[in-house]
């Protein structure tokens, strides 16, 4: 079986399957999202080293193992944004843009100071840099942005059209656009595409911090391609279909590091003279070249220069977010601003799996430590007392799952109402939208003068913000205010009844 | 003038025995049902009261007083059924309508002759994950289904804006289309407790037509409750005071453990929607007078609230 037919056939089902999961209803997600997530690099890498869990671990593990074997066969396999550039690539072969591809220079000195900056900077406790640049993250901000909105509108337009012949099905919520983001995920998906249309995989081989750190596990790998230089006419139809462009049919040398593991050139080579063999078959050369040495001595010197910065000029930026007065509020399981900031990825699974839509990107809300990560989007929506998705799905445990009943007491937030806006105590009108929709009994009603006063009491409170998404008054007069550190709140017991809940009257009739 | 005397007497005991005879013979044959059946009531009562039977029993025995469905639906025609599934909450807690209840009352509209029977309400926090919840919790969604009813979620786009002549407060709103493009509208509500209205009914469930309640609340919720009215009076109110909510409504407690419920097994019929939310007030136990929008509704000849000045048949089974 042709290699390059089943790589295909994995990679377009794997991209199907991110389209489900960012598309699908709520079962869906929660059931792909245990089923592929494990199985991306940096969630894997990121829960494993923050919240480990055993899943992700032995994902962790089959991923490298399968890296030090096979070489860096993630990319073309398994990466969605690999899949991405790979239908910009074809896009790019078809209208005549490149149709072809040749060797290019290794960039190495950008790509592992680039690694090295993101690894020091997320050992500082900053994922930003990692988030900006992980192509996980990216196809996940890519599909929440991008492709979800414009499933959900074609959804709820068909639904419209459905009316007219009397279905009725229920419509999707599509998430606010919140711009910030949106433009570093344009401008990020611009230079992705202008990459891949005009050089192949040049991300995968410049930006991306997952590509450079396989590609130095590759470099030792059992499976390596090679051409055999005694054999090879020189036809060059290898070079031309390499996307990652690092054959060097010159040297007939194939830099391991930089191959993304397409076979494209195994099925190409008329004679048959690439080949995929183990590398201990393969005639040992150089095992030692001054240009792997200056690679190494200025990836380690990137480091250093990168850790002295991040540490006199940016640990300030880089400390958690205290409660600042207007501190986001980070979805419930998230622990505290601290621990959700450290190991979220941003790729957005929950901004798009939210049922209420409650749960946007932010931008520099967070710091610049939690660029672009969720936040709780009050009082646009609200979060669903029942409802504890977020925690089910993400993939980093930046969000641990909460069980329904832990998080009807997780309080993320406490409610403050100003009582100098709200229309009962300002018009001494009765109003009782927010006691209406208050799930923990935080807000009750004092009567005064048959006119029925909101007040609060936040030992119940969860910070849902079911009421300021109810308040009628514009600015709202009742607001969440953010927990740095989430806490626990009291459940509400009802006064126990002195008579059977469920009373039995016989009277007669009262007319 | 002994003349006079005695023939006053005579008539005065004739006209008693009489009396009394047709009152006693009323209520025996009342009773066993015999005078409806006979004669199927050529003037509809004002209100129809039932108790002590199933919700479904309930709705028939009482519609059949009532002169039965086909008052209310004729042949071919579309019909709206509004039950209250404002809130995520189970049957037992009694913030919903019975879906037993709703499931019979469309399969009566059915028999009747309705072409089409749709069932609405704008949940109180109308996004599209919470309204599945309503519908599905509150088993309306189910029970409408089994009977042949199309379930219609909210969504944004129904909506069309009117002026209500003769309004205080709420001179325009938006209502949903389905109601104004239906031949008939039934209005299912549930008798319960309600922390801001004091009681949620009739005229109160038909805040779940329109698209911004927060006007509601914003502009005086009594007022406005009212004032909806003087647009659009349902065709028929029928209130499910079978399980009524007495505190911590409207949305009531979670768990139903929680809910206290009081077994009232009774159903109110009516075309007046003022007179049906008095009657249901004093079910509840509360005087109609202290109810800010049945008072205000009165005021504005929506209906009438002074059930003494009613014609009401009332049943128990």
């Amino acid at each position: 079986m042709n290699p390059v037919k089943i790589r295909i056939a994995v990679s377009v089902s794997i991209f199907t399957l991110f389209l489900f999961l960012f598309c699908g209803g709520e079962k869906t997600v929660s059931f792909l999202s245990s089923a592929l997530l494990p199985l991306q690099f940096v969630p894997a890498l990121v829960r494993t080293l923050t919240n480990p869990s055993a899943l992700f671990t032995i994902g962790l593990i089959s991923l490298i193992l399968m890296t030090l074997i096979f070489g860096r066969v993630y990319c073309s396999f398994l990466c969605p944004l690999g899949m991405l550039q790979d239908i910009f690539i074809a896009l790019s072969r078809r209208i005549g843009w490149r149709k072809t591809h040749s060797f290019q220079k290794p960039r190495n000195l950008m790509r592992y100071s680039l690694l090295g900056i993101i690894i020091i900077s997320a050992a500082l406790g900053s994922l930003s840099l990692l988030n900006l640049f992980d192509p996980f993250s990216i196809i996940g901000r890519f599909m929440t942005q991008f492709i979800q909105p414009l499933f959900s509108r074609l959804y709820n337009f068909t639904i419209r059209l459905m009316k007219l012949f009397d279905i009725y099905l229920f419509s999707r919520d599509i998430s606010p656009l919140i711009l910030p983001a949106l433009l570093v995920n344009i401008a990020l998906v611009i230079v992705i595409a202008t990459m891949s249309l005009r050089h192949g995989r040049l991300y995968c081989n410049t930006l991306c911090p997952v590509g450079a750190l396989l590609g130095l596990m590759a470099r030792v790998s059992f499976f390596k391609f090679a051409i055999d230089k005694n054999r090879c006419i020189g036809c060059l139809q290898c070079a031309d279909v390499c996307k990652a462009g690092c054959i060097d049919t010159l040297n007939a040398k194939i830099d391991q590091s930089r191959c993304v593991g397409c076979f494209n050139c195994l099925s190409i080579c008329p004679q048959s003279i690439v080949s995929y063999q183990s590398s201990v078959k393969q005639t040992a050369n150089a095992s030692w070249s001054p240009e792997r040495r200056s690679i190494l001595i200025g990836s380690v010197a990137a480091a250093g220069s990168a850790f002295l910065m991040f540490n006199s000029g940016m640990r300030g930026l880089l400390q958690p977010v205290h409660a600042a007065p207007a501190s986001p509020i980070a979805p419930p399981g998230s622990v505290s601003l601290d621990h959700f900031t450290r190991s979220c990825s941003s790729c957005h699974l929950c901004v798009s799996a939210c049922p209420t839509k409650v749960i946007t990107p932010s931008f520099v809300e967070y710091g610049i430590r939690g660029l672009l990560q969720p936040k709780m989007n009050y009082p646009d929506s609200f979060c669903e007392y029942e409802c504890n998705l977020c925690g089910k799905i993400c993939p980093t445990g930046a969000i641990l799952p909460l069980s329904p009943e832990e998080k009807q007491i997780t309080q993320i937030g406490e409610v403050d109402l100003l009582k100098d806006k709200c229309v009962v105590y300002v018009k001494n009108e009765n109003c009782g939208a927010c006691v209406e929709v208050c799930p923990t009994r935080t807000l009750t009603f004092i009567n005064k003068g048959n006119i029925l006063y909101p007040e609060v009491d936040n030992r119940y409170c969860i910070g849902c913000g079911a009421c300021s998404h109810a308040c009628p008054t514009a600015p709202k007069s009742i607001i969440v205010r953010s927990n740095p550190v989430h806490k626990k709140a009291e459940k509400y017991v009802a006064p126990k009844l002195s008579t059977p809940q469920e009373k039995t009257i016989h009277d007669e009739f009262p007319f | 003038m002994t003349q006079t005397s005695k023939t006053d007497r005579r008539e005065f005991l004739k006209k008693g025995l009489s009396l009394g005879l047709a009152a006693g013979g009323a209520i025996i044959l009342g009773k066993t049902d015999f005078l409806h059946a006979r004669e199927p009531a050529r003037t509809i009562p004002d209100l129809v009261a039932v108790k002590n039977g199933d919700p479904d029993a309930m709705f028939k025995k009482a519609i059949a007083l009532m002169g039965g469905m086909e008052q209310f639906v004729k042949k071919g025609q579309t019909v709206v059924v509004k039950p209250n599934i404002g809130f995520p909450r189970r049957p037992e807690i009694g913030a919903t309508t019975n879906p037993l209840l709703v499931k019979t009352v469309i399969e009566s509209c059915y028999q009747a002759g309705a072409s089409k029977v749709y069932v609405f309400d704008n949940v109180v926090t109308p996004t599209s994950g919470n309204a599945r919840n309503c519908y599905k919790l509150s088993g309306i969604e189910d029970a409408a289904r089994a009977a042949g009813g199309i379930i219609v979620p909210v969504d944004d786009f129904g909506y069309q804006t009117v002026n209500i002549p003769g309004a205080k407060t709420l001179k325009t709103t938006e209502v949903h289309r389905l109601i104004l493009d239906a031949g008939v509208f039934i209005n299912v509500p549930v008798l319960k407790h309600h922390s801001s209205a004091h009681l949620s009914i009739a005229m109160k469930n038909l805040m779940g037509i329109v698209r911004n309640r927060m006007k509601y609340h914003l502009t005086g919720l009594d007022q406005c409750i009212a004032d909806f009215c003087l647009y659009k009076k349902p065709d028929l109110n029928i209130v499910d005071a079978y399980r009524v909510l007495m505190s911590d409504g409207p949305d009531g407690p979670r768990d139903p453990k929680d809910a206290q419920v009081t077994l009232k097994k009774t159903l109110l019929l009516s075309k007046d929607i003022v007179a049906v939310d008095a009657a249901a007030t004093r079910i509840f136990g509360k005087n109609p007078e202290d109810i800010g929008y049945i008072k205000i509704a009165h005021q504005q000849k929506t209906g009438n609230m002074n059930l003494n000045k009613l014609k009401i048949v009332t049943y128990t089974m």
